[in-house]
């Protein structure tokens, strides 16, 4: 269970953090998504204790981290956005060596070396230098790493970036099957990432958390796309009928969008989230009335995208309209 | 085995993997034996006593440059390789860092050291060596090395640049070496003030094989107040990010 309670941080001026809280509770997979310097990063690394807030409080099973730092990093395993691997090491000697500072000797420590060589499939590679590996190879050491004490945490800083699609598709399985029996949080810039490992999706931007939820309880609060219709049909018959059934007072779009193969048209009918259940109907109606076809009708939900770009541009350009206002008309 | 036993068999086992620690050892090595043995040789006439103060008195010069570059790499590559982060979020105090990187150190200053004992070993068995100049002579030169790497770490915490971190190890040390001339420069009661801060100085006390505490004092309070400003550093950074 961790605990995130009004963490503000400043580096100098800039203030990276504006009073974040949120709680993770044990066993679940926690997505961050932010654009560059939304204090993603920055949340991570004061939970691992790597940098200290400038206010508030992060508990991870009741320890606050500042009060007793080493007791929280026992149970946290780190994957910081660099990559923190020595190049000059041989693969198990770097576990070796993380696992020893870890406090784990003897038996344990083979066992525990043993274990993420298999979850991470670095067996190929156990005795290469760090430095002859791929990317996508040297992600797998830091991940494992970050296994090799079984943590009960495991924080990821933007563990697929930089990987080919095969590679993240890998590196996305193996989180998901760390995920079954852990607590994670992970930052991302990948929004099929979040949705494709996460149970919880948290938004930062500008320092602030704007969205906390499930993919689809975001994805939710935005209207869904435009209904696309398909019709076999007599193209001009079924265009004058359409713009009949929906003159412009309705409100209602139709854009016709192409006549492939000929005798099958597809039209673009814009609506609004009330008249939907009505347009649908009518359409339907209308096809049925006329003895043609219905082959498609489409509704796309809006995507994590839209509600990534909504909710962190917008928040951008208020206070910059804001600052503007306050400093009078005096050019900065 | 400890945190600290940990760092420091990391940081001796890694100068075998990067070629700066063979270049600069075998450098070492060379130019060392090589004054040593034109002594020997040139010097080893009839009536000559067995000495090794031609190598002890160079001793501080060498470490001048062998020291910052053994500590250059200490905390700037563990800045560069990213490792930093990794380090501090590791359930180890801060002490335990410095102190196994400092002890890793001077480890391997230790077993260059030892590389050279065969320079004395032979003078034993060819004349009549005088072994107390000789033991203070490597016990001193441990003790001054250390208090180079203490100074040489202290600064490779300050950046992520090993060629910075050597340039002002190196210029660093050297005001430390020239501090008593400096002070001469001024005024006597000066010299003597300066001496009395210098590392060199009490490492020549040392090498006389004369063991007096004040000289241990002056490395144990040297090699502390570093290896503090080292922490302190790191505090900075927690703090500060």
């Amino acid at each position: 269970m961790i605990q995130v309670e009004n963490l503000v941080k400043h580096y100098g001026s800039f203030v990276a953090l504006k009073g974040i809280s949120f709680e993770v509770p044990s066993g679940q997979v926690l997505g961050f998504l932010g654009p560059n310097g939304a204090g993603k990063s920055t949340t991570m690394k004061i939970l691992t204790g790597y940098l200290y807030p400038s206010s508030g409080h992060v508990k991870v099973d009741g320890i606050d981290v500042q009060e007793d730092p080493l007791s929280v990093r026992k149970k946290v395993g780190y994957l910081p956005e660099t990559n923190p691997l020595y190049m000059d090491m041989r693969v198990d000697d770097y576990l070796r060596f993380v696992g020893s500072i870890r406090g784990l000797r003897g038996k344990a420590l083979s066992q525990g070396i043993q274990r993420v060589v298999e979850v991470c499939g670095l067996a190929r590679v156990y005795r290469k230098e760090i430095r002859e590996l791929s990317k996508g190879y040297r992600q797998r050491v830091g991940l494992a790493q970050a296994m090799i004490h079984d943590p009960e945490i495991l924080v990821l800083d933007e563990p697929t970036s930089g990987l080919d699609p095969n590679q993240i598709v890998e590196i996305r399985e193996l989180i998901r099957n760390l995920g079954t029996d852990r607590t994670v949080l992970l930052s991302t810039h990948y929004l099929q990432e979040v949705e494709a490992t996460c149970d919880r999706i948290l938004i930062i931007a500008q320092g602030k958390i704007v969205a906390d939820g499930t993919a689809r309880s975001l994805t939710s609060t935005l209207p869904p796309g435009p209904l696309t219709v398909e019709i076999k049909g007599p193209k001009d018959k079924v265009e004058t009928q359409l713009k009949e059934l929906f003159p412009p007072e309705t409100g209602v779009q139709v854009q016709f969008l192409g006549e492939d193969p000929p005798g099958e048209v597809c039209f673009r009918v814009g609506t609004s989230p009330e008249s939907d259940e009505h347009v649908r109907e009518a359409i339907f109606d209308l096809v049925s009335r006329n003895g043609w076809k219905l082959l498609e009708m489409h509704r796309p939900p809006a995507t994590l995208e839209q509600v990534f770009r909504k909710l962190t541009l917008d928040p951008i350009e208020e206070p910059l309209v804001a600052k503007e206002l306050s400093m009078g008309g005096s050019h900065v | 085995m400890s945190k600290t036993t940990v760092i420091l068999k990391r940081e001796f086992r890694s100068y075998f993997l990067s070629p700066i620690a063979y270049v600069v050892g075998g450098l070492f090595l060379a130019i060392g034996g090589w004054f040593y043995f034109s002594r020997v040789f040139f010097d080893f006439g009839a009536g000559a006593e067995a000495r090794m103060d031609g190598f002890f008195n160079l001793l501080p010069l060498f470490f001048l440059v062998l020291v910052p570059a053994l500590s250059m790499r200490l905390w700037a590559e563990e800045k560069k390789l990213g490792t930093f982060e990794l380090l501090l979020t590791f359930p180890v105090r801060s002490r335990d860092l410095i102190l196994g990187k400092f002890l890793g150190g001077l480890l391997f200053v230790v077993v260059l050291l030892a590389f050279t004992l065969p320079y004395p070993m032979t003078l034993a068995a060819y004349g009549k060596l005088d072994w107390g100049p000789v033991i203070g002579g490597y016990l001193g030169g441990i003790l001054l090395a250390a208090s180079y790497l203490s100074l040489g770490l202290f600064i490779s915490s300050l950046t992520r640049d090993q060629i910075i971190a050597l340039l002002l190890s190196v210029a660093s040390l050297l005001i430390l070496v020239l501090l008593p001339q400096f002070g001469a420069a001024m005024s006597p009661s000066l010299a003597e003030a300066f001496k009395l801060l210098s590392p060199v100085e009490h490492f020549r006390s040392i090498a006389r094989g004369v063991l007096d505490l004040r000289d241990l004092i002056f490395y144990f309070v040297f090699c502390g107040l570093f290896l503090y400003l080292n922490a302190l550093v790191l505090e900075f950074k927690k703090r500060n990010g």
